[in-house]
């Protein structure tokens, strides 16, 4: 009896623990950069949002680790765009190696990454995947637009990582947990 | 025998020259444009040499229609036909010219805007020369026209196109194509006179939201998309999101400041209108589409886009049911006025507003030829 009950506030302190991490892990505070990975204007629709979220957010279609600065949430847009790569002048390949750059910096700041994917099938496959990957896997958490998601590509990736994803159905829904996420 | 041989020679003769008669008569038919029946709504009309004379007495001049409401307001031009074997561009244009009722401002439409592209077809890609809408009384017949400007109004292409003034090189074939003429020159080849002229109208009529309407193929990146100058910027994610309301999805595009000659970067570049280039998703367009006939431009069905798609091989944007032209024309409608409203919505001291026209679900439902007038 004795064992179950120490058994029992065991698993009842190891939950608060638990619970705790994970309740610090998705505190995101302000002030907030958005960036692109790929140079799709989606970051645009998602810099609409936060300014209708009222956040303290500044874009930067091309942030570098430099930019971080005084940053304390990064949310990240991911989706290739190959107008948007030419209205920017770089390669696929260096717009990886920014992004890259980017991730790594803020690992090592201690700055939460959010990514949106709202951008559906039109940023999903082909050279999108690539950016949606590296962001999702190095995410805290992740708002996608449903149909970006019919494969379960990033409802995978959120349960091997155990990163939280709040799925909408449009991209005018996104605003509402993008603002409940620094409330 | 030398008498038959001479019955042969003529009858073959008469045949010959009874086929070369036919066959100019179907060759020059092209040239002559379908009629089109503006809406009450039309106020005036003109011609795009109004604005160069240049182009007066050629195959580059087309007409301009005017609707004015008589009450001050925002400028919009809307453009068909800059690719006339995008079908969807055109007869969205034709649509609007036929039901639009201005109530704000004024509303400019030049539906054949490459009026040389629709007197014939692409070499080698067995387009069909037309197709028909059926009006409920009637049917009507429209053209299918080439990409660029026909040979015999400008010829022969250069190995390699430059555009003027940026240098940039394009494949020589471009040389034709209107739409990386911007912003144009008085002196320069037959395409590059009318590519000035536009940019003479939307200068002298101090355009505000300007428009050019076309089709890519399902496996091309940018299709059902909204390109946009930079400084459309917010008018184009309240659009996105205004379509998105509606159950359309739009992919922004930003119009890339190193890729010259196009609408969506000269037109925002050398006058003063917001300027926005549409996409629809259209497999009579594509590489991969098969028998090329009048029912793949107006069912958008086929086998080979399924196929492809459902091999994941390559990003293919293509539904099961096809993607018909009423559906494609739909939201090419539906995208004009969502900027509207996102233009008013953030110009609310220089407003444009219209009424009469259907949307999206509206062609859905009823087809293209309820919106088509019959004389």
């Amino acid at each position: 009896m004795k064992k179950q009950t120490f058994k029992f506030i065991g698993l009842i302190a190891f939950s608060v623990i638990m619970f705790s991490f994970t309740f610090d892990s998705v505190q995101f505070e302000q002030p907030v950069l958005i960036t692109s990975a790929g140079q799709s204007a989606d970051v645009k629709l998602v810099k609409l949002l936060a300014s209708r979220q009222k956040l303290d957010a500044e874009t930067i279609l091309m942030a570098r680790p430099a930019d971080l600065g005084n940053i304390k949430t990064l949310i990240i847009v991911p989706g290739f765009s190959s107008k948007g790569l030419g209205a920017a002048g770089i390669s696929q390949k260096d717009e990886m190696k920014r992004v890259e750059a980017l991730v790594k910096a803020a690992n090592e700041s201690g700055i939460p990454i959010v990514m949106m994917h709202i951008g559906g099938k039109a940023r999903r496959g082909g050279q999108s995947d690539g950016f949606c990957r590296l962001i999702a896997e190095n995410s805290k958490t992740m708002i996608v637009v449903e149909q970006g998601n019919e494969d379960e590509f990033f409802t995978k990736i959120s349960e091997d990582k155990e990163i939280p994803m709040v799925s909408v159905e449009k991209i005018s829904q996104a605003a509402e947990p993008l603002g409940k996420l620094f409330k | 025998m030398i008498k038959k041989h001479h019955i042969s020679a003529f009858i073959i003769v008469v045949f010959t020259v009874l086929i070369a008669i036919i066959a100019s008569a179907e060759f020059r038919k092209q040239k002559i444009p379908e009629a089109l029946y503006p809406s009450k709504g039309l106020s005036s009309k003109g011609m795009l040499s109004d604005y160069f004379a240049g182009i007066k007495d050629t195959n580059g001049d087309t007409e301009v229609y005017f609707f004015d409401s008589g009450k001050p307001g925002a400028t919009v031009f809307l453009a068909g036909g800059t690719h006339p074997n995008e079908p969807a561009g055109y007869m969205a244009s034709v649509v609007i010219l036929e039901n639009l009722i201005p109530e704000k401002g004024r509303v400019i439409i030049i539906p054949r805007l490459n009026n040389s592209g629709f007197t014939c077809t692409d070499p080698m890609e067995a387009y069909p020369h037309g197709f028909t809408i059926e009006t409920g009384t009637t049917s009507r017949r429209f053209r299918f026209g080439s990409r660029g400007a026909n040979p015999l109004d400008q010829w022969p292409d250069p190995l390699v196109y430059v555009h003027k003034p940026s240098g940039q090189q394009y494949s020589g074939l471009e040389s034709r194509n209107l739409n990386r003429s911007y912003p144009g020159d008085p002196d320069g080849t037959f395409t590059e006179k009318v590519a000035f002229a536009i940019i003479q109208l939307l200068k002298e009529e101090n355009v505000d939201i300007a428009y050019d309407l076309h089709e890519a193929a399902p496996e091309i990146p940018i299709i059902n998309a909204i390109v946009y100058h930079e400084k459309a910027e917010d008018i184009t994610m309240y659009s996105i999101l205004e379509l998105e309301m509606e159950g359309l999805q739009y992919a922004p595009e930003l119009s890339p400041k190193n890729f010259h000659g196009l609408s969506h970067r000269e037109w925002g570049d050398y006058t003063q209108a917001y300027a926005f280039l549409m996409e629809t998703s259209s497999p009579v367009q594509g590489r991969l589409r098969g028998k090329t006939n009048e029912e793949l431009v107006l069912k958008g069905l086929s086998k080979n886009y399924k196929t492809a798609k459902e091999t994941e091989a390559l990003r293919i944007v293509y539904r099961d049911e096809g993607e018909p032209l009423e559906h494609r024309v739909g939201r090419h409608m539906s995208g004009f006025l969502a900027i509207i409203d996102s233009y008013n919505e953030l110009n609310p001291e220089k407003q444009v507003k219209v009424s009469g026209l259907p949307d999206h679900s509206d062609l859905v439902e009823n087809g293209i030829g309820k919106y088509l007038n019959n004389k």
